[in-house]
């Protein structure tokens, strides 16, 4: 681990345990993200991008366990502190933005009140001055007369404003990392644009590392250095962010690139995944994309492929790229 | 150009806001508010517009799914707003609808030979063998398995159960289909499965589609012209070319460059609108746009700006663009 480095995610396995058996959400997944970095999570739904959010927080519930797997933050594994050290990380240290922002709020409080609550928690701050710090924290986010605005309950606010609102609780303790999961999925496009310029405009004062999970490769572009790309609870590719776009090795992100309508690019028909996403109840042996890919060979249905470097910064896991199992010529 | 297929003239719809003891109307929500534009035959319409702007509700009029308020709606030259229930009825067989939400839009308590079948009982177009035949033939044409006809909604994934609704919009061998966020609920990779199979569909059916969605990308992917919405009237129609190349109208401009690309960091030029989208039920006076826009003169906050051709096949209402 070197000195720049955040945090560390070792292995990470979380399952949850229904009746039908065995969920594998996460299953292996390792990550780690600089200080004042920004890395994108992409996947289709359900291959276990919020469970890395929701285990990185331990706020996994049962039926779901973390299983096994390190998450060290500045030299401390996570996952070995009690709970109430956890409390004070939560909200902290790390803070979180969920997708959807109208239902994260407490509709019973004002939005004023429920940012004072963060902030009475963790920093040492005079009764008497945390009004002020709201309305603070809340101009900062562009909300128009916050003074009067943080009285209003969740309600009266509209989805786009409720979104920033969420962003100023989140920033309010000066995390060093911010996780957003999906943070712009149910807004329109013009009021997305405003929060993630908002965002940018957040991490570069605030030079906090973020975490930003989405599905919406646009997006992820906007405001990432690096990205990392998730398949049935298992990372298949990680690297800079252009790299990804201008020569994916992994041939699920070259099918996701290519499955995409793009604005800039004039195409009759769109690359098709064959078959659909796995449960994860059940998944594949090997690799768990073999199914579905164009260019299985024997070994990826025997075999669990490493997310091995192949060039400075680039991750893959795919056998395509292992000198020692590759049998045909690489594509 | 090839024949009009449909033609809607100044359509309105407003849904009342009833309150008091007396639940007398006191307000009203302008979800469609004086629409104009054509629809040419095999063509697609791609209609897009930001969350609350009226373009689900425009869809469900044209196909008199909820009742307008005014203006007229003609598809092949007949105006349907005057056709009594039985003339509506043989119509609806000639436009189907395929929603949004394929999780809801099917009824659960229905096998798959049911759900497809059903529009043969309604409209009396077969029954027995044919009927099984005809469902069959429906079932491979959207690429789904034949052995699964018995099965219930919950036993398919998302896709498929999208390629059930897609085969019972085409049962009655309609020529319009009015496609409402057939994609939003899928996933990326499955996204692109619909797309195709509404795109052989149409090449090999001739159908023409008013496609509505919010998704600017898919939308230019699959259209062939655009309209864009925005509180209940059209800002902006052009063929798609055109449109996401240069755009007219100040919003369609902030519209477009709003979308983030994917594998591009850095924007040339991004307008960030300020504010959100007003509310229908008392939209700004003059120009919807007028309070967003950036390049806004003393006249759009009093005259509404009339829907005008401006170059061939562009529409655009806007007070600088005369």
């Amino acid at each position: 681990m070197s000195e720049s480095t955040l945090i560390t995610i070792n292995d990470l396995k979380t399952y949850f345990f229904i009746t039908e058996g065995v969920v594998k959400a996460v299953d292996g997944v390792n990550l780690d993200i600089n200080k004042g970095e920004a890395l994108g999570l992409v996947g289709e739904s359900g291959c276990g991008k919020s469970t890395v959010a929701l285990s990185i927080m331990r706020l996994i519930r049962p039926p779901g366990k973390i299983v096994g797997g390190e998450i060290w933050f500045e030299g401390e594994d996570l996952l070995r502190k009690g709970e109430s050290e956890m409390r004070q990380i939560r909200g902290g240290r790390i803070s979180l933005i969920s997708q959807n922002p109208m239902s994260s709020m407490n509709p019973v409080f004002t939005v004023g009140g429920q940012i004072a609550e963060a902030i009475k928690l963790h920093q040492n701050v005079q009764r008497r001055e945390i009004k002020g710090k709201v309305a603070e924290i809340l101009d900062l986010v562009g909300i128009p007369d916050p003074s009067k605005r943080m009285e209003d309950y969740p309600h009266e606010y509209s989805g786009g404003m409720c979104q920033r609102a969420m962003t100023a609780m989140a920033l309010s303790c000066n995390p060093q990392l911010l996780i957003a999961d999906e943070p712009t999925t149910n807004l329109d496009v013009t009021i997305q644009a405003q929060i993630l310029k908002l965002m940018k405009k957040l991490r570069k004062d605030f030079g906090a590392s973020v975490l930003l999970i989405g599905h919406d490769l646009g997006v992820i572009s906007e405001l990432c250095d690096k990205i990392a790309v998730m398949y049935a609870g298992r990372v298949a590719e990680y690297s800079d962010l252009m790299t990804v776009f201008e020569k994916p090795k992994h041939p699920y992100t070259q099918a996701l690139l290519e499955s995409i309508p793009r604005l800039d690019v004039e195409e009759e028909r769109l690359r098709i995944i064959p078959g659909t996403v796995p449960r994860l109840i059940n998944p594949p042996p090997g690799c768990r994309f073999h199914p579905r890919c164009e260019q299985a060979m024997t070994v990826c249905s025997k075999q669990d492929p490493v997310l091995t470097e192949i060039e400075k910064g680039h991750k893959v896991a795919c056998f395509l790229y292992d000198s020692n199992v590759r049998t045909k010529p690489q594509v | 150009m090839s024949e009009t297929i449909l033609e809607v003239i100044n359509l309105k719809k407003h849904f009342p806001i009833r309150g008091g003891i007396l639940l007398r109307q006191v307000a009203a929500i302008h979800a469609v508010d004086g629409v104009s534009f054509n629809v040419q035959q095999e063509e697609t319409l791609g209609l897009v517009g930001e969350s609350g702007c009226g373009k689900t509700t425009l869809g469900r009029t044209i196909l008199r799914l909820v009742k307008a308020d005014a203006g007229t709606v003609r598809y092949n030259g007949r105006d349907l707003f005057k056709l009594d229930k039985r003339e509506m009825q043989k119509i609806r067989l000639e436009m189907a609808m395929i929603f949004q939400d394929p999780y809801s839009s099917l009824n659960p308590r229905m096998t798959m030979s049911d759900i497809i079948g059903e529009p043969f009982d309604i409209h009396r177009l077969a029954k027995g063998q044919e009927k099984k035949n005809r469902i069959r033939e429906l079932v491979e044409k959207v690429g789904l398995a034949p052995f699964h006809i018995y099965r219930y909604p919950h036993e398919f994934s998302g896709g498929q159960k999208q390629r059930i609704g897609i085969a019972r919009a085409l049962a009655g061998n309609p020529k319009l289909l009015v496609a409402d966020e057939p994609v939003s609920s899928l996933d990326v990779s499955v996204r692109a499965q619909i797309l195709n199979l509404l795109k052989d569909l149409q090449e090999e059916l001739g159908l023409t589609y008013l496609y509505i969605s919010h998704d600017l990308s898919t939308v230019k992917h699959m259209s062939d012209r655009v309209a864009v919405m925005y509180v209940g009237k059209l800002v902006e129609l052009a063929p798609s070319k055109i449109i996401y190349k240069d755009p007219l109208h100040p919003y369609t401009e902030a519209l477009m460059s709003a979308i983030p690309v994917p594998g591009r960091k850095k924007r040339e030029k991004q307008i960030i609108l300020k504010g959100s989208v007003p509310t229908p039920i008392d939209p700004p006076p003059g120009c919807r746009f007028n309070p967003r826009c950036s390049y806004r003169q003393p006249i759009c906050a009093k005259e509404d700006p009339e829907f005008i051709e401006v170059s061939e096949e562009h529409f655009v209402s806007c007070h600088l663009r005369k």
